[in-house]
């Protein structure tokens, strides 16, 4: 007998899996449909057409918020995920006494809303501007880089949760075995650690690039002159002539994530199987 | 006497290492993210001055939103109501599915999983526009009643109306919301059950007196993590919700950039925080982001 659930429980639950998977996909499918359609995004279809695929191909504009938007994403992430480790191994590993103090300060940023961040640090750069301009003359300005210190507050605490759990479920004992071994602190970390948290990295950088990536609330503060993918993308929105090009990115953008979604689940499985972890956990 | 100062040198060592290893991080929360909240706080009472009409320091603004029905308020709550109904709405959703996920599958759990959440890493935007496409005027929904002949009239309360922004956060919220439980729920241990069934428990009682209590710090993230983005919200609203559906994010976001009246915005964002953490200090202890006691 299943505890979990009876024969009839269990029916009910697929089937009720089964229609959410529907309900979350077919919006995301609809859009690919109207990518290919020659006419407005309505019914009856119109037929097919790659036009809007060429259309944003050859968008100067569209590929370049495409690119601000990678830069961004990369960049923050790589940042993230080093704040996010030492931050980790710190709350993990180490005995102190600030350590409910220091949890609760790096996972707030998950509670503060976009908007009210967005707008705290747009102040922050003005009057850092303000100040700069009367000393010294000097002007920071908004753009990337504002975007990318704002994503990598918000991204740090996803990569902290992403980081920790294998690190509590990593057992002592193999650092513990590299230090009677002669090994120093820093040695362990990088020959024993390290490579046993790469998974949790590849899932962190992974998370906190497409939360970047996709972040229109902060950026849309900060990015000032330099719009990024989502930036852009909302500005058009509102110009219903250009729907059919977006939905054509869209479609494209979509697949890319996946696919890379895939790929760095299959490389943490693959990199798991190796280093034996997933039997720790 | 030279053993205890080694003690004492290695014990020194370790702080130095525990510093360092957190400095980096907490240096840039202090600046990038504490610095500007406070900024925010001494903006809302005319502390900072950027603009030439900016105020001097005084609580009138503060005053002014707190007494006399000022419509902001008005706007809070009615976003208070409105998340509060996606965050119930939501969770109600993901419980079944992350029980499904992580009590009745066995092999194919993780690619299952990865099945629910793959929407929430596609673009936000872009699935708030894929409504837009299904509920407009002319859209999917309403084209395909005209067409079958169901309906002459388009429905007009499908877009531009509380409903669609409703729908379009609980839509959007649902695989994130559905990741919190399901880790809640795989940490329950299946023999636990099995315990409890030979114990004389049926699976019904089981599930309520052992796996809903052990996923409920895994319910309670989850609700409060979507009632917070929720409710600073003024994206979705701005794409579906029309004037009927402008919620207490769209209000910052335009006193911030049409406006151009900070200090009334930093009153309002600030006050949106204060709400946020007396919520975390009262429910707080139960959501347990993570048990970081080690």
């Amino acid at each position: 007998m299943d505890p979990a659930a009876s024969r009839g429980a269990l029916f009910g639950l697929r089937a009720f899996f089964v229609i959410l998977v529907a309900f979350l996909y077919i919006p995301i499918l609809f859009l690919a449909v109207f990518s290919f359609n020659a006419g407005d995004p309505s019914f009856p279809l119109e037929g097919f057409t790659l036009d809007w695929y060429r259309k944003f191909l050859t968008n100067p504009s569209l590929l370049e918020a495409l690119g601000r938007s990678a830069i961004v994403a990369t960049v923050s992430s790589m940042l993230a995920v080093t704040l996010g480790v030492l931050c980790s191994y710190a709350l993990v590993r180490r005995r102190f006494r600030a350590k409910p103090a220091v949890s609760s300060l790096v996972f707030s940023p998950l509670v503060i809303p976009y908007v009210v961040f967005g707008i705290s640090l747009l102040v922050l750069f003005t009057a850092a501007d303000k100040v700069l301009t009367n000393t010294f003359g000097l002007v920071i300005g908004l753009g990337l880089h504002a975007v990318v210190i704002g994503h990598v507050v918000v991204s740090l605490p996803y990569t902290i949760l992403t980081i920790m759990p294998l690190l509590e479920g990593l057992s002592t004992s193999y650092e513990e075995a590299a230090r009677d071994l002669g090994a120093s602190t820093t040695q362990t970390f990088r020959r024993v650690t390290g490579p046993l948290l790469v998974p949790a990295l590849v899932s962190a950088f992974l998370i906190s690039f497409t939360l970047s990536f996709d972040e229109y609330a902060i950026a849309s503060f900060l990015s000032g002159n330099s719009p990024t993918w989502p930036v852009y993308l909302f500005a058009q929105l509102r110009v219903p002539s250009q729907l059919p090009k977006l939905l054509a990115v869209s479609t494209v953008v979509l697949m890319v994530s996946v696919i890379l979604v895939l790929i760095a689940e299959v490389g943490r499985r693959r990199s798991e199987r190796r280093t034996g972890v997933a039997s720790v956990m | 006497m030279e053993r205890q100062g080694a003690e004492e040198h290695g014990r020194r060592r370790d702080r130095w290492v525990t510093a360092g290893l957190l400095s980096p991080p907490l240096a840039w929360l202090f600046v990038f993210f504490v610095l500007p909240v406070v900024f925010i706080a001494a903006y809302s009472v005319g502390s900072v001055h950027l603009f030439p009409t900016d105020g001097t320091f005084s609580f009138d603004d503060w005053h002014r939103f707190l007494t006399g029905g000022s419509p902001y308020m008005t706007l809070f709550w009615k976003s208070v109501r409105m998340s509060l109904t996606v965050s119930f709405t939501v969770v109600l959703l993901a419980y079944p599915i992350a029980y499904f996920l992580a009590l009745c599958t066995r092999k194919r759990k993780y690619v299952l999983l990865l099945l629910i959440i793959v929407p929430f890493l596609t673009s936000y935007l872009l699935r708030v526009l894929a409504w837009k496409v299904i509920l407009g005027e002319s859209g999917v929904i309403n084209s395909f009643l005209a067409w079958s002949g169901i309906r002459q009239q388009p429905i007009e309360w499908l877009l531009y109306s509380q409903f669609a922004v409703m729908l379009v956060l609980a839509y959007v919220w649902i695989p994130f919301v559905a990741l919190p439980i399901f880790v809640s729920l795989d940490n329950v241990d299946r023999r636990l059950l099995e315990a409890a069934g030979d114990l004389g428990a049926g699976r019904w009682r089981a599930f309520t007196r052992v796996t809903l209590p052990m996923s409920a710090p895994g319910v309670a993230a989850a609700f409060i993590f979507v009632f917070i983005p929720t409710i600073g919200e003024f994206v979705t609203p701005l794409l579906v919700g029309g004037p009927s559906g402008y919620m207490y994010g769209n209000a910052v976001n335009d006193l911030f950039t049409r406006g151009l009246d900070w200090q009334s915005g930093s009153v309002l964002a600030m006050f949106m925080l204060l709400v946020i953490a007396a919520l975390m200090a009262i429910f707080g202890r139960f959501v347990q982001v993570r048990s970081v006691t080690s």
